[in-house]
């Protein structure tokens, strides 16, 4: 038995001590996508539990091809974990299967290099600027728009939209109302929420620190992340405005990196581990009150590094800490109201990111957020719940089930009748972008914080106004 | 492992995504939610259709294997598990409504619907569907005809057999019959009656039509606090000896609350309480307080030291919610649970709760309780440790007496899990060979060759084909090695 086996055996066996056992009651298996449209019960949680089980056990072995095929095609979207009447950390024993199965048999060249890609600065950041380049030169919307048909690869297609989809989404509707002459447009362009002059008319705001919170501010500290870095830079300025808008004192945090979440969920514990390490140190040293994240993929894997790094001597209490003190940016905005901003007129749907609702249980926030943008109409989407097949790097990874998955998604955002859906990790505004794109549709995905960052420019709440 | 003609031939019919024949990946389809007994199959199909059903029975019957029909495995008799290398034909692919009659509150579906779906496509019309076992947002209406499926509400709606109104089967030697249908009565003997609750011995049933219900006008929800067991059980005895009828009566008993409120389906039960009894009376606004008023008297007079009442529907849904995930959540006491599921006369629930937990105390065990008081049907859950060898011999003597105690009591040895491998041993202790031989040769007549699901429900040594040496109906795992049977 390896040791990553023990290690999945120990886990396995803290479970049942900790009586967080599956019972194999199968109240999971309609919470799970992949068995939900494969009907097999190898593709369930129950299922992959019973294979690890059976590793575990000595009745199968890591390199089968049962074991290989059904623990990777688990999209780890983690549903089945708020349906558990047992608790099973089904996540946790996840991330162990895959270590024990990446230590079987190679994980697809693919995957290792797309994590090779994200998990190295030296090669992220030319990555993400090639990246950012092409999509300036706006050939990957063209080709998206352009590659229908099955000739290209589903992979190759689906990379090349959710580059196009990552880009800004263009300005919003402005407001009805002639009272309100600031609410004019943002023009598009890369900076929808900074290049919008707020006319002389517009009500000034209060300064918002002192309303918000009569209390010295809380300090927070921005994950700004791989591909939200590379990528999303306008998502994470946008998340700094609002959070300074109501209330939070937005620090740098020199020396962190990428969270390694897509290790972890790729079963590479060591470079999850190793990632995590320089993350604890580098929030501790920056000395933050609370750590704010906007992607919750992310957001699930900081607040878990207790774990991740629990048979760590030297880091367990330390990451144990740090990872209490993780909040997703909805939770700190719900927690400060939030402030309200000016009218946005438009009809949303919201889109619950997997590691937001299932891994993390934050429900509610992100309504509470859209809530104060006025002239916001929430639609209700069909399967909200459900992932999007984008789960890190499974939309590349798994392009036929993730794209069957992200092509359901895709339909109940078109059937919602909404103008735009927003959502709360760029993982899943890639894959559900691109999957629009691919589809013809112009319907844009935004962040949560882009939307209030709007409706908070519109209301002039940035003062200076931001370049 | 299957005949390579045959896992060829299964492909034709289902794709070859549709077949799994490997033998390692069939390993999570050993058992069901009962996983003491495992048995791998020779091969699964997910077919999609009634074709596809049909086409796989003959060609997997040509080979001489036996059939077994899957639901979503959430059974707890072992109904599921495929003896002697049986081929599995799991229904979760057939999961379409295929329609919805509001007019005439009819609903035609797959077998792979799940129960709770139902409900929630028929809510737009104001409709529902009304058995609603404590497994309902996993298990599907197949599996439910299966086992003809009770649940809370059967106390005032009864179990499956009463909804479903026409079935589409696959016989065992592929044909296709059409039994009911259309709501109607239908002439000449009663097929749907006898089908229902046939857990996989006569047929496939490929199409299911049942009966919805209007959404009730009102419902009210009572929960009483009680100190003693006995007591919760006397004021369900008393309320139904009043002429009362709710729609449901539940008792969760104190280990239990407390593994609910421990897990996230917490319900808001005192956890110091040893009997939280829900209670729910549904129907026309007009008359439900006072029906609710009479049943909290009666909860007070049999000594509960407080009777709260749900005040939203939110409120509802949590106590509810508590109810109907306490399987899962036993896995909070103890690694591994053998739940019972007998039914006794309601008037002796008092003597029977007390039976039950002195057995319990007699073998070191913890037992806890939940279950269908309103009619009287017990779920008692031994919890213990696989691992402890000496605890697992108390756990099997402990559960034949609770049963005992049971049929002794005039009670029966399943209310609504079904017998399947569980309890196909204890089906002597309440029919006698003349009741046994009547129910044999009715599933000869389904089933001539013995290939669907054998080895269920009926003790193979009470079979009188096995009496009079005729052959031997017992089937081990070398069935799949023994000569085809004739095809009929």
């Amino acid at each position: 038995m390896s040791a990553a086996t023990d290690t999945l055996a120990l886990a396995l066996k803290e479970q049942e001590e900790g009586l967080l056992n599956c019972v194999h009651c199968g109240f999971c298996l309609p919470a799970c996508p992949t068995y939900r449209r494969l009907g097999d019960e190898a593709d369930s949680p129950r299922g992959r539990l019973h294979l690890m089980r059976a590793v575990v056990e000595g009745r199968l072995s890591a390199d089968s091809d049962a074991f290989q095929l059904h623990i990777s095609r688990c999209l780890g979207c983690r549903a089945c974990e708020p349906v558990c009447p047992s608790g099973v950390a089904y996540g946790q024993l996840l991330e162990l299967a895959r270590q024990v199965g990446g230590e079987a048999r190679r994980p697809p060249l693919l995957n290792r290099l797309l994590l090779r890609v994200f998990g190295t600065g030296w090669i992220a950041r030319p990555a993400m600027f090639a990246a950012r380049m092409l999509r300036a030169t706006g050939l990957p919307a063209l080709a998206a728009r352009l590659l229908s048909g099955d000739s290209t690869p589903k992979g190759a297609r689906l990379g090349v939209a959710m580059l196009a989809a990552s880009g800004s989404p263009g300005a919003l509707p402005a407001a009805a109302d002639p009272e309100h002459p600031g609410s004019d447009p943002a023009p598009g362009g890369d900076h929808p929420a900074g290049n919008g002059t707020p006319s002389d008319s517009t009500p000034p705001a209060p300064p918002t620190a002192a309303l918000a919170s009569p209390t010295p501010p809380t300090t927070v500290g921005l994950l700004t992340g791989c591909v939200q870095a590379g990528l999303f830079s306008r998502v994470n300025e946008a998340t700094a405005r609002v959070l300074e808008a109501n209330g939070y004192e937005v620090v740098p945090v020199p020396g962190q990196g990428c969270c390694g979440a897509l290790h972890a969920h790729a079963g590479d514990l060591e470079a999850a581990r190793a990632m995590a390490r320089r993350n604890v140190e580098a929030f501790e040293a920056a000395g933050v009150d609370l750590l704010a994240m906007n992607a919750s993929g992310c957001g699930a894997a900081m607040a878990e590094y207790g774990t991740l790094l629990a048979h760590d001597d030297r880091m367990a209490e330390r990451a144990a800490a740090l990872a209490a003190r993780v909040r997703d940016v909805s939770e700190l905005l719900a927690a400060r109201g939030p402030l309200p901003g000016a009218e946005v007129p438009m009809e949303v749907t919201w889109d619950a990111p997997c590691h937001l609702l299932h891994a993390q249980g934050v429900a509610s926030p992100p309504t509470t957020v859209l809530a104060a943008v006025p002239g916001l109409r929430m639609l209700p989407l069909a399967g909200a719940q459900e992932c999007c097949g984008g789960a890190g790097i499974y939309g590349l990874t798994h392009p036929r089930l993730g794209g069957w998955i992200g092509a359901d998604k895709v339909r109940s955002v078109l059937d919602s009748g909404a103008a735009a859906l927003v959502t709360g990790n760029p993982g899943c505004m890639m894959q559900i972008g691109a999957g629009l794109r691919l589809r013809g549709s112009s319907v844009p995905v935004l962040h949560l914080v882009e939307v209030l960052d709007e409706s908070y420019r519109r209301a002039g709440r940035y003062q200076p106004e931001v370049p | 492992m299957i005949p390579k003609a045959l896992a060829v031939s299964l492909t034709g019919i289902c794709g070859s995504d549709g077949v799994i024949a490997d033998r390692d990946r069939l390993l999570v389809y050993e058992s069901d939610a009962l996983t003491a007994y495992r048995h791998r199959p020779g091969a699964v199909v997910l077919p999609r259709t009634t074709d596809e059903v049909r086409r796989a029975v003959q060609a997997i019957t040509r080979h001489g294997l036996p059939i077994v029909p899957r639901g979503a495995g959430t059974g707890l008799s072992g109904g599921a598990v495929p003896l002697g290398g049986a081929v599995v034909i799991g229904t979760a692919r057939m999961n379409r409504i295929l329609s919805i009659d509001a007019a005439n509150r009819r609903a035609v579906l797959q077998p792979g619907v799940i129960n709770a779906e139902l409900s929630a496509a028929a809510a737009p019309h104001g409709l529902y569907y009304a058995p609603d076992p404590s497994s309902q947002t996993a298990c599907t209406i197949g599996g439910n005809v299966a086992e003809n499926s009770g649940g809370p509400h059967c106390l005032k709606y009864g179990v499956t057999s009463r909804y479903v109104t026409g079935l589409t089967v696959v016989l065992a030697d592929g044909s296709v019959v059409r039994l009911g249908g259309q709501g109607r009565e239908a002439p000449g003997y009663d097929l749907v009656g006898l089908f229902v609750g046939s857990e996989g011995c006569f047929g496939i049933a490929t199409e299911v039509e049942v009966g919805l219900l209007p959404v009730p006008e009102g419902v009210r929800t009572l929960l009483g606090i009680f100190d003693r067991i006995e007591d919760a059980g006397r004021a369900v005895s008393d309320i139904v000896s009043a002429g009362l009828l709710p729609a449901a009566m539940e008792i969760i008993d104190g280990p239990t609350i407390r593994a609910v409120e421990d897990s996230v389906f917490a319900a808001g039960y005192p956890t110091d309480a040893e009997a939280a009894l829900v209670i729910e009376f549904d129907g026309l606004e007009a008359g439900l307080d006072a029906e609710a008023a009479r049943a909290a008297e009666f909860c007070r007079r049999a000594g509960a030291r407080e009777v709260r009442s749900a005040k939203d529907e939110e409120e509802r849904l949590a106590l509810w919610k508590g109810r109907k995930k306490a399987f899962g959540a036993m896995g909070r006491i103890a690694p591994d649970l053998l739940v019972q599921d007998a039914t006794v006369p309601r008037t002796t629930l008092p003597a029977i709760l007390k039976g039950i937990s002195e057995i319990g105390k007699r073998y070191g065990l913890v037992v806890a309780n939940v279950f269908h008081a309103g009619d009287g049907n017990l779920h008692p859950n031994i919890l213990f440790d696989r691992r402890d060898e000496a605890e697992l011999e108390r756990v099997e003597r402990a559960s034949k007496e609770i049963m005992q105690i049971c049929v002794d009591s005039g009670g029966t040895i399943t209310g609504e899990h079904g017998v399947g491998l569980d309890k196909k041993h204890h089906m002597p202790l309440i029919y006698g060979q003349a009741e046994l031989d009547t129910m044999w040769g009715i599933r000869r007549v389904f089933d001539p060759g013995d290939v669907l699901n054998p080895g269920k429900v009926l003790p193979e040594e009470t079979d009188p084909a096995a009496r009079a040496g005729w052959g031997d109906g017992a089937v081990g795992e070398d069935l799949a090695a023994a000569p085809a049977p004739a095809p009929a």
